[in-house]
């Protein structure tokens, strides 16, 4: 493979101006009209060929300087050898080239004058391109790269991006600027900016055929997404797919630039002439996005919906238990007993390993408080939640009898939480509660001025909670008001904390979740949905997961507040995740429970119920326990 | 028992413990008075000599005489301690580094935490363009940071737009970065800023000048260059050791001063008893080697001696770049 020639031009008096002026007479024939292009890596001239006399005959001279004088004898024969090989070539999308000359200590190549505008300055000038124009340049493009790849001698193009790519008047793709004045810039200074558009290989010294489609695919991903590679991470293609940035893209399209960009050489196309085949399939169907089913392969994410569905398909579930009417609480397992509230006004107790019935208690109003345990003696073990009846029930966990109730001035829908053998839980009414978990003592009261539905959290400092005036804020244990956090909207989210780090994770209605600094309450980060965050956040491993109103699961890494993936369903999601063994469960209100991969977030299994799920899971043993508003609990296997 | 008490005691009584130990802080105090001989009431303070004796193991009773750095520093702030050092290098003909730093500290009923604002520069592009962009970049930095970040926390304003601290240090960067396009066409440069709110780091960085947190266990790098080299490292197409030969091993791929959208990435950190935090430019971390700038920020108690330690042992090694290095020292408490 012949090297293209590479003229450095690091000498001190490069200058952005060409040095030739308009009417100035090259070797008695090319008559300067004015500069049309280059710059620091040389410039390209317009000019007239005066053997032509009677018409206007245009070409374009590119003017190139020599690195020293000393080897210009060298680099002329280098430069020679390249302009004859590129003499030979004849394709539509390559200009032709007419001459060559050597003139006062400069190189000229003359080509074909190309009436035209190159892509890069076409995304300038427009704010979209068609699809199948872009599709059309696509296979252009590739045809001659497998043109130049598969001469006696391969020619290795380089250097492909959207720059040197002319549109001509004809709407047609022609490829300029072979690399033969490619700049040689070493790296002794810190310089900003990358190439953009070359391979991986490349930065090692490899250029090859898999290299230069690695190129096409970096540009046609940026004509697609109009997001500039060089102003952005070096190889960050996988990490920007296509339809995130233009959703108009058919996905077949998407897919072979996706292809062609692979980090992998071996992963690419195997040739220029098999991703041309590729984009040749898409060429006679309809490209509007979704109707790319005939004999296209699925996107990846509808393969993993289809695995997911078999999953689902298998899963049975252990038991179920029906309530009489809606669930939107939480269950919760203690040794053999599952427990769980529902809408009919019931905290239902079954057996764990049967979900055989055992007993009821019912109160006067419906319940929305999960029921939690307090394990506080061998005598006294209570099952302790709250009803719209306004009170706030204590009772026996085997046998369902009153311990004792506790009575607010609102409906208490909040769930409680037990620390310290105390329970703090909020109300309607606008309070915080703390009493004793053993025998309901009231210990103190925090009036937040708007109902409290998020449930506290207690470190060993500071309970922490949101109320539905938008404010999270963290009390003593005494009941003092330590600090306090203003969100836009209401706080029915449960502020969750990170007791090594002491960061607070809460959601808000405003629909950020945000983290806090649980000593002083200032907001260190919040990271934007777009929808209401009602669902708590699940953290593992540094990564945060939550659900949010606009449909999707987030899981973002909690120093940084960068989104690592997202899963997305049809609804919203109001219920928190859990995570367990490396899986993210969580019920949608499109009533699919789901099983997701934490590393990745794609999809490993769904159980649909009845209905919508507001409910969090609860997992015991290799048992999960999730409640839906279709009046269900139930228990399924955990798989795998 | 101590939660018990939390719980039943009224907000703003003493912990009995702390006061105990308040007591005993005192105490030990005085025993080291007395030890020194200090007594006043006790015995006359002698006259002072009339020519200072040069021998320093002698120091006659009742003069006062300067403390060690270390025992200064300690009096001074007993939670941090900082010290910052630039130089242009051996080689280079300007220092194109520009580095700030700043701490406020407290002591009141009100429990504002400490805060600190600590920014490194690496300016890039000739004629003063390099130098200018840096300069810029810290003082526009430092200037928004303040504004939006500490003057908040002294007012104790609690405003629903108040952006949380990472937004308001990455528009801080921002803003810089315009500035940097308005008033400097042909440069550019990186910008590695923390502010330090109680023990909390708060970091916004852009290219490839560094943070390291440095503990007993050793020093971790928690910013990460935006540099072609490390793109290639972290995508397994490059070694760290290729990656130290590379032709473009200096090529940045985001810098201010490029374009007008920047991505700023940001993050945080709780910085542990004992920590150091170290922010340099490359014209340290390219030439001295980690276990090096890990000996000397772990082993000098001064930070400001550690950082003129680093920039000096740049220098041994050829000083080939603008050095730059503000350490952090976190007290054991």
């Amino acid at each position: 493979m012949p090297e293209t020639t590479q003229f450095g031009n690091n000498n001190d008096d490069v200058r952005s101006e060409g040095s030739l002026k308009a009417n100035t007479i090259l070797v008695n024939r090319y008559k300067i009209l004015g500069m049309i292009g280059g710059g620091g890596q040389g410039a390209v001239y317009q000019a007239r060929d005066l053997n032509f006399a009677d018409i206007k005959r245009l070409v374009a001279i590119k003017e190139m300087l020599y690195p020293e004088a000393s080897l210009r004898a060298q680099t002329f024969k280098t430069f020679q050898r390249e302009a004859n090989i590129l003499a030979t070539l004849s394709h539509p999308a390559i200009p032709k080239i007419f001459d060559f000359f050597d003139q006062h200590n400069r190189a000229y190549l003359v080509m074909e004058y190309i009436n035209g505008s190159d892509l890069e300055a076409l995304l300038g000038k427009t704010k979209e391109l068609p699809a199948d124009k872009i599709l059309e340049w696509a296979i252009d493009l590739c045809d001659v790269l497998q043109y130049l790849h598969t001469q006696p001698e391969p020619i290795i193009f380089r250097d492909m991006k959207p720059a040197n790519i002319m549109v001509d008047s004809f709407g047609k793709v022609r490829l300029i600027d072979f690399g033969i004045a490619k700049v040689f810039t070493s790296g002794k200074h810190t310089m900003i900016g990358t190439e953009g558009y070359s391979a991986p290989e490349q930065y090692k010294g490899d250029a090859n055929p898999l290299s230069d489609i690695y190129s096409l695919g970096a540009t046609l991903h940026h004509i697609l997404t109009r997001k500039d590679p060089r102003l952005e991470p070096p190889f960050s293609f996988h990490e920007r797919p296509i339809k995130d940035s233009n959703s108009k893209v058919p996905p077949g399209l998407a897919e072979v630039v996706e292809k062609a960009l692979q980090m992998k050489p071996a992963d690419r196309f195997a040739s220029a002439a098999e991703m041309k085949a590729a984009l040749d399939a898409l060429r006679y169907r309809p490209l509007a996005a979704g109707a790319t089913t005939n004999g296209m392969k699925a996107p990846v994410g509808t393969e993993a919906l289809n695995t997911g569905d078999l999953f689902g398909d298998k899963i049975e579930p252990r038991w179920k238990f029906k309530t009489e009417d809606e669930i939107r609480c939480s269950p919760m397992a203690f040794r053999d007993m599952a427990y769980i509230g529902s809408y009919d006004t019931n905290v239902w107790a079954v057996r764990l390993n049967s979900g055989e019935f055992v007993w009821k208690y019912p109160t006067n109003g419906g319940i929305a408080s999960s029921p939690v345990i307090a394990d506080i003696s061998e005598s006294t073990r209570l099952v302790l939640f709250g009803s719209e009846d306004h009170s706030f029930h204590a009772v026996d966990y085997r046998t369902g009898r009153i311990n004792w109730s506790y009575m607010t001035k609102d409906r208490v829908r909040g769930t409680p939480r037990v620390a310290h053998d105390h329970v703090f839980f909020g109300s309607d009414d606008g309070r915080v509660y703390a009493l004793v978990a053993g025998n309901g003592r009231y210990l103190w009261e925090y009036d937040m001025g708007a109902p409290v539905r998020s449930r506290p959290f207690v470190t060993n400092e500071y309970v922490i909670v949101g109320s539905e005036s938008g404010e999270i804020v963290a009390l003593e244990l005494s009941g003092a008001r330590k600090w306090g956090h203003r969100t836009r909207r209401s706080v029915t989210s449960s502020p969750m904390v990170d007791e090594v780090e002491n960061i607070c994770y809460v959601g808000s209605f405003d629909g950020h979740m945000y983290a806090l600094d649980a000593n002083n309450g200032y907001s260190m980060w919040r990271f934007r949905t777009n929808g209401p965050v009602i669902s708590s956040a699940a953290l593992e491993d540094d990564l945060l997961y939550f659900g949010s109103a606009d449909g999707n699961l987030y899981c973002v890494n909690a120093e940084t507040a960068k989104e690592k993936w997202r899963f997305g369903t049809e609804k919203p999601i109001v219920a928190s995740p859990v995570v367990y063994n490396g899986q993210v469960y969580f019920g949608g209100t499109d009533g699919n429970l789901y099983c997701i991969d934490a590393k990745n977030g794609k999809e490993l299994w769904k159980f649909p119920t009845g209905s919508g799920i507001t409910s969090t899971p609860y997992v015991v043993g290799d048992t999960l326990l999730i409640g839906s508003m279709d009046k269900t609990l139930y228990a399924l296997p955990l798989v795998g | 028992m101590d939660l018990f008490r939390r719980i039943f005691g009224r907000p703003g009584e003493e912990d009995p413990e702390k006061a105990a130990s308040k007591t005993l802080e005192v105490e030990s105090i005085k025993e080291t008075e007395s030890a020194d001989g200090l007594d006043a009431k006790t015995r006359p303070v002698p006259p002072l000599p009339l020519t200072p004796d040069p021998s320093p193991g002698f120091i006659p009773d009742g003069t006062t005489r300067p403390l060690s750095p270390e025992k200064l520093i300690s009096r001074q702030n007993d939670h941090m301690a900082f010290g910052q050092s630039t130089d242009v290098g051996m080689v280079r003909p300007n220092n194109q580094d520009a580095v700030l730093s700043m701490f406020f500290t407290s002591r009141s009923s009100d429990e504002r935490g400490d805060f600190g604002l600590f920014v490194v520069a690496d300016g890039m592009g000739g004629h003063q363009h390099g130098e200018k962009a840096s300069a810029i970049a810290t003082r526009i930095l430092a200037a928004h940071a303040m504004s939006s970040i500490y003057m908040p926390i002294l007012s104790g304003s609690d405003s629903l737009d108040r952006a949380p601290i990472t937004e308001a240090l990455s528009t801080a960067v921002q803003k810089a970065n315009l500035e940097v396009i308005r008033h400097v066409e042909e440069g550019g440069t990186t910008v590695t800023a923390a502010a330090v709110i109680g023990d909390l780091a708060y970091f916004a960085h852009v290219g490839d000048s560094r943070a390291y947190l440095i503990t007993r266990d050793g020093m971790e790098q928690i910013t990460r260059d935006h540099s072609l080299v490390q793109r290639l490292i972290e995508l397994d197409q490059l070694t760290k050791e290729e990656s130290t030969e590379h032709p473009q091993r200096n090529v940045l791929y985001r810098a201010l001063g490029q374009n007008e959208s920047l991505e700023v990435d940001t993050l945080t950190r709780r910085l542990p008893p004992n920590s150091r935090l170290l922010l340099c430019t490359d014209g340290l971390w390219n030439y001295v080697e980690e276990r090096e700038i890990y000996e000397i920020a772990m082993n000098n108690p001064n930070p400001q001696e550690a950082c003129d330690k680093l920039v000096a042992l740049a220098n041994t090694k050829g000083g080939m770049d603008n050095v730059t290095a503000v350490l952090l020292r976190i007290s054991s408490s």
